[in-house]
Parts: structure tokens; C-alpha cells; sequence
């Protein structure tokens, strides 16, 4: 049986670039958010702030949601290492097209998020109990972490084209992801008491829109609001995979630092 | 050359990275089945971007390549899975020698027992059995070239394009890779092949292109180049006994009429009687002379020497550098000078 060339790519970039500890890391330190941080935080932090749940109920979608900068982050360091390795340059040069390159990464990604959204839901089951999803609920979890899956691997993916230093590549991305995970209603909700600039600066940051619909899907409570949060998670992604799309057509294969 | 013949064919191929300034202009050239073709060239000649337009990785910017039968600019991937490109920068997976090896030619869709198999022979011919397990930031620069050519040549192809296959490799390893080259080259594998190590292209290519600042100053077998730029070469008669003083001026002042610069004048500034040495652009073409001459006034020749015509020396005469004594004394290209036997160069034996 010949495996399509995009599944092959897939294959190779868990096969080379993936080893254990890095899979080990990547789901743990949301993990350990959960148990940890959640249990600590609960005695700090009100019940009333965060909806009637128990902080560590409140944390366990925000890290859900989180897996969408796991997930592109993973793909934007494959890329940025392949381009330093030349591997980008040594499989253009082979049976493949660009766009199958890029969709290989793409689905590393989605795959990498869609599983850690389920390693999460474990960790999280002590703590919220089964969750009582709908199947529309459960699609709106999953296109959520997909699409910002997508929005994340896009962004780093467009920035690893265009950068040829790693120091400035892997500095730029620590900064966003600080920003992105911290400046979000991933760790505390936004309420009345929240400064009027931080909401704004939350209501940009399209984590927030992921975290407050993965919320929503999980109480049940799902609106127009969700339906508005998924629009701009899409309207995002899609801005950002047309810049790496962009990235990919203009790429120097020269070599890089 | 019948342009059916040629798997590869290029005409007035150029690409500019900005306006106005090009990397490479003007190319034409083509490449038969199983023939070796070398680029040569200084950094920065234009052999890299050549090679990348030639495998799709860059578009042309003018004229056109014809490869397998396709245009380069259309070829995509139905092209690519019929070439074979080891790039100049390293390229590699961070996994094991040997996993790297069937990685790629998993990538390449070759069946695992076929890749397995291969894996085995790439690492015996490349003597990588000490670096099978290890990852690639273990290995010596050498391994690491060693491994990125097996890798390649886990898939089939058509042309092989190698970049600098050779850089880092010691005598030996590299010796055996350009033989193995030279197998599968009479199998009927076209191979381009840039290198700056202009022996290896004397041994293993059918041809020689040279670029120099983007532009093909010459494309012919390496013979030819160093005969038609090979320049001047040191060419030596000793006789068996002293030349009298009447023949003596006689030779020199011929050989001096014939365009030679003489080094050594019989008698002259404690020079031995018995020796003329001269440097010319035609030493070859002077050599039967002289042994004429020789034969006309009885003398025996003792010894005839003529300085080996090299790649080296017909490169650096096309781009306009001329070799200095260094480079002539000895040198990595096997510059220093090789005694014939008279018999070969027309002489009396």
C-alpha cells in the first residue's frame, strides 16, 4: 500500500523530531498546571470569580485550550529545526510538494493538540467530574483547539520563514507564548473588577476566545457567543496560514544560523 | 550533441536574485545518459544555483532546462522523484545513522525490505558501521558527508546531483565514494557533480563545465581543457654526453625562436652541459623537435620530462590566475611534474 505523501511526512516529522521527553514535556506542563496550581489556587481564588467551579475546574478548559499553543508550537519548532537542518531544502528536493510539507506539519499539529486535549480531559476527570458534552459540544471543544491549533502553527511556521537566526526564532517565540498564555482567560476569568485595558488586550488575544468557548461547551451553556468565538479563532487561523502559505512561496533556502 | 541523447539540456538558463544582478546567465549545456559532468568553479561561480534550478528548488528567471524530458519550471514532483540531490549544507534527521537512512527512504516510498536491505549495503560502502547507532551530531564532519551521500542513494533516480559530495572526506573515503560514483555511472546514472578539488573532477567526470561569475567559460572533457588552457608547462631534455658549445646555441637560440622561455642554458650559471630546461605553452608539440634535433646530431637522449598538464592548471588559466611556483612545486591536484617515458612523447626510447 502506498501512503500518501502528506501521511508520510507526518510519520516522519513524530519519527525524527519528536522523541519522548519533548512528548513528555509538552503534555506534563499543563498537567501539572491542573494538579498543582489548580489545587493551590483554589483556596486563593473565589469560587465567585470563576463561575461557581472550583479553580481547578476553571483551569482544566483554559488548559485544553492551551494545547492549541502546544500543538503550534510543535510544528513551528519542526519547521524552524528542519529549515535549520536543511531538511526543508533536502525534501523540496524530493517527491514532495511545498503545500504537502506544510500540510504534514499541520496535521503533526492537530494531531499532537487533539491528543492532548484527551490526555487533559483525563487529568482534569478528578476535578470536573465527566464532563455532560454534547456531541455539539464535543465538536466545538475539538474545531476550537483545531482552529487555534492552526491560527499558532501559521503564526510560527510565517515567523520561521522569514527569521534566519534561532536565537531570535526561539527568544520571539517564548515572548508570544508568555503573552498569549498570561494576557487570556486561561488562568482567571475576566469579571467586573478586570481593568478595562486588560479585557481589551484579552479580548484580543484569540486563546481567550478559545478558552471561553471550550468553557461554554463544557457548561453547556453554549451561544452566540461561542458561535462568535469559533468565527474568530477561524477568521484568525485563516490569516494566519495564509501567512505561512505566503511564508512558504517566498522561502530562502539559503542557509541559516 | 543530439539533443535526444540528453537526459538534461539547458539553453541560455539564467536566474537573477535581484534586478539586474544574476547568480547565473547564459547557461547551456547538456548531460547523456550515465555521463559524469563536473562543474567547476570558484565560490560564488554560480555551481549551487545551477544545481537548484536544475532540481526545481529555484525557478529560472530566464531560458529554459530541460530535464527527463520535462521543463524544470513544470517538472514538480513527477521530476523531483526521478533525481537524487546531496546538498551542500548538511541535512539531517535527529534520529540514528541507520534510522535516518530508512526514514528517507521511507519518505522516498521505498518498500521496507527493499530499504532495510540497501541500508545495510550503504552503510558497508561507506564504512558507516561504526556510526550506525549513533545520532549525527556524533559523527565527524566525514561521517557526516559519508552519510548524507548513502542517504541519497537509498531511492532510485535517473541524474544524481551532488554538491561538494566530497568536502571533509579523507583520501581514501573519497576515492571510494567518486569509484562507486563511477560504477553506477556505467550503470546509466547521469551524474552532475560540483567540487572544488579539481582531481577528483579529472578522475571521475566525462566533462567538465567551468562558471566563473555566473557565466559557463568552458564545457569539455577534462583532457581537452588542459590541453587547449593548460598554459605553460617545464619540459626537460638531459643528453647522455655535453652539448658542445655550436649545437648548444643552436638549441637554445631554436627554442627561443619557438616561443619557449628557457630555465636552464646548457654551461650557463653552473647549469650541467647535458641539460636544457624551458618553459612553454606547447611543450609537447616541442618535445619531438627536440628529439629531431637530437637524432640529427647524433646525441642520445638520456632522460625527458614534461611537467603533467592538470585541471588545476587549465582553471586557473581560464578565469585568469596564473599559477604560481607553489602551485607548481606540489599541490593537492598532483601539480608536480611527471617524468614520461621518452617513447611516449615521440623521443628515441
Amino acid at each position: 500500500m502506498r501512503i500518501p505523501p502528506v501521511l508520510r511526512l507526518v510519520i516522519r516529522n513524530f519519527a525524527s523530531n519528536l522523541d519522548p521527553l519533548t512528548i513528555i514535556i509538552r503534555f506534563g506542563q499543563p498537567a501539572i498546571t491542573i494538579v498543582v496550581l489548580g489545587t493551590m489556587f483554589s483556596s486563593i481564588v473565589s469560587s465567585s470569580v470563576t463561575g461557581g467551579t472550583s479553580y481547578t475546574a476553571f483551569l482544566v478548559p483554559g488548559m485544553i485550550a492551551f494545547q492549541m499553543i502546544t500543538g503550534g508550537v510543535v510544528a513551528g519548532n519542526l519547521f524552524w529545526l528542519d529549515r535549520r537542518w536543511s531538511m526543508v531544502e533536502q525534501i523540496f528536493s524530493g517527491p514532495f510538494l511545498r503545500s504537502e510539507y506544510l500540510g504534514g506539519l499541520v496535521l503533526t499539529t492537530l494531531l499532537f493538540s487533539l491528543v492532548g486535549v484527551g490526555v487533559m480531559m483525563l487529568v482534569g476527570l478528578p476535578f470536573i467530574g465527566l464532563p455532560s458534552l454534547s456531541p455539539v459540544g464535543v465538536g466545538m471543544v475539538l474545531l476550537t483547539v483545531a482552529l487555534g491549533s492552526i491560527f499558532f502553527a501559521g503564526l510560527l511556521i510565517a515567523l520561521g520563514t522569514r527569521l534566519r537566526s534561532a536565537n531570535a526564532y526561539f527568544t520571539i517565540q517564548s515572548f508570544l507564548q508568555l503573552f498569549v498564555i498570561f494576557l487570556s482567560t486561561v488562568y482567571y476569568p475576566i469579571t467586573s473588577k478586570t481593568p478595562k485595558a486588560l479585557a481589551t488586550i484579552f479580548y484580543c488575544n484569540p486563546l481567550t476566545y478559545a478558552a471561553d468557548t471550550i468553557r461554554d461547551a463544557f457548561s453547556g451553556t453554549m451561544g452566540m457567543g461561542a458561535v462568535e468565538g469559533l468565527g474568530v479563532l477561524a477568521a484568525l487561523a485563516a490569516v494566519a496560514f495564509g501567512g505561512a502559505i505566503w511564508g512558504f512561496r517566498t522561502l530562502d533556502l539559503g542557509p541559516i544560523q | 550533441m543530439n539533443s535526444e541523447s540528453l537526459v538534461l539540456e539547458t539553453r541560455d538558463l539564467g536566474y537573477s536574485y535581484a534586478p539586474g544582478k544574476f547568480a547565473i546567465r547564459h547557461l547551456s549545456l547538456g548531460l547523456r545518459r550515465g555521463e559524469v559532468l563536473g562543474l567547476l568553479g570558484r565560490n560564488g561561480a554560480g555551481k549551487t544555483t545551477t544545481v537548484r534550478l536544475l532540481t526545481t528548488l529555484l525557478p529560472p528567471t530566464e531560458g529554459t532546462a530541460i530535464v527527463l524530458g520535462q521543463d524544470v519550471r513544470h517538472g514538480g514532483r513527477a521530476l523531483r522523484a526521478r533525481l537524487g540531490v546531496v546538498l551542500q549544507s548538511e541535512s539531517l534527521d535527529f534520529v540514528t545513522v541507520e534510522r535516518n537512512l530508512t526514514l528517507y527512504a521511507f519518505l522516498w516510498g521505498v518498500p521496507r525490505e527493499a530499504a532495510a536491505a540497501r541500508a545495510e549495503e550503504m552503510i558497508e560502502l561507506f564504512e558507516l558501521e561504526q556510526a550506525r547507532h549513533r545520532k549525527p551530531w556524533a559523527l565527524s564532519g566525514g561521517e557526516r558527508r559519508r552519510f548524507q551521500v548513502a542517504r541519497e542513494l537509498m531511492h532510485d533516480m535517473e541524474i544524481l546531483f551532488l554538491d561538494e559530495p566530497t568536502v571533509g572526506l579523507d583520501a581514501i573515503a573519497r576515492r571510494r565514494i567518486l569509484r562507486y560514483l563511477r560504477e553506477r555511472a556505467r550503470g546509466g546514472l547521469s551524474i552532475v557533480f560540483t567540487t572544488h578539488i579539481l582531481h577528483e573532477a579529472d578522475m571521475l567526470c566525462d566533462r567538465v563545465a567551468v562558471l566563473h561569475l555566473g557565466r559557463l567559460i568552458a564545457l569539455d572533457t577534462a583532457e581537452s581543457l588542459k590541453l587547449q588552457h593548460g598554459g605553460a608547462r617545464e619540459a626537460s631534455m638531459t643528453f647522455t654526453t655535453p652539448l658542445e658549445p655550436i649545437p648548444r646555441a643552436e638549441l637554445t637560440e631554436e627554442l627561443a625562436r619557438r616561443g619557449a622561455t628557457l630555465i636552464e642554458v646548457p654551461g650557463e650559471s653552473s647549469s650541467p652541459l647535458n641539460r636544457v630546461a624551458f618553459r612553454s605553452e606547447h611543450a609537447e608539440e616541442l618535445l619531438p623537435w627536440l628529439s629531431h634535433w637530437a637524432q640529427a646530431h647524433s646525441l642520445e637522449i638520456e632522460r625527458l620530462a614534461v611537467e603533467e598538464a592538470t585541471l588545476e592548471g587549465a582553471f586557473l588559466g581560464m578565469i585568469g590566475e596564473a599559477p604560481d611556483e607553489g602551485d607548481r612545486a606540489a599541490g593537492e591536484t598532483g601539480r608536480a611534474g611527471g617524468t614520461l617515458p621518452p617513447g611516449r612523447m615521440g623521443g628515441p626510447p
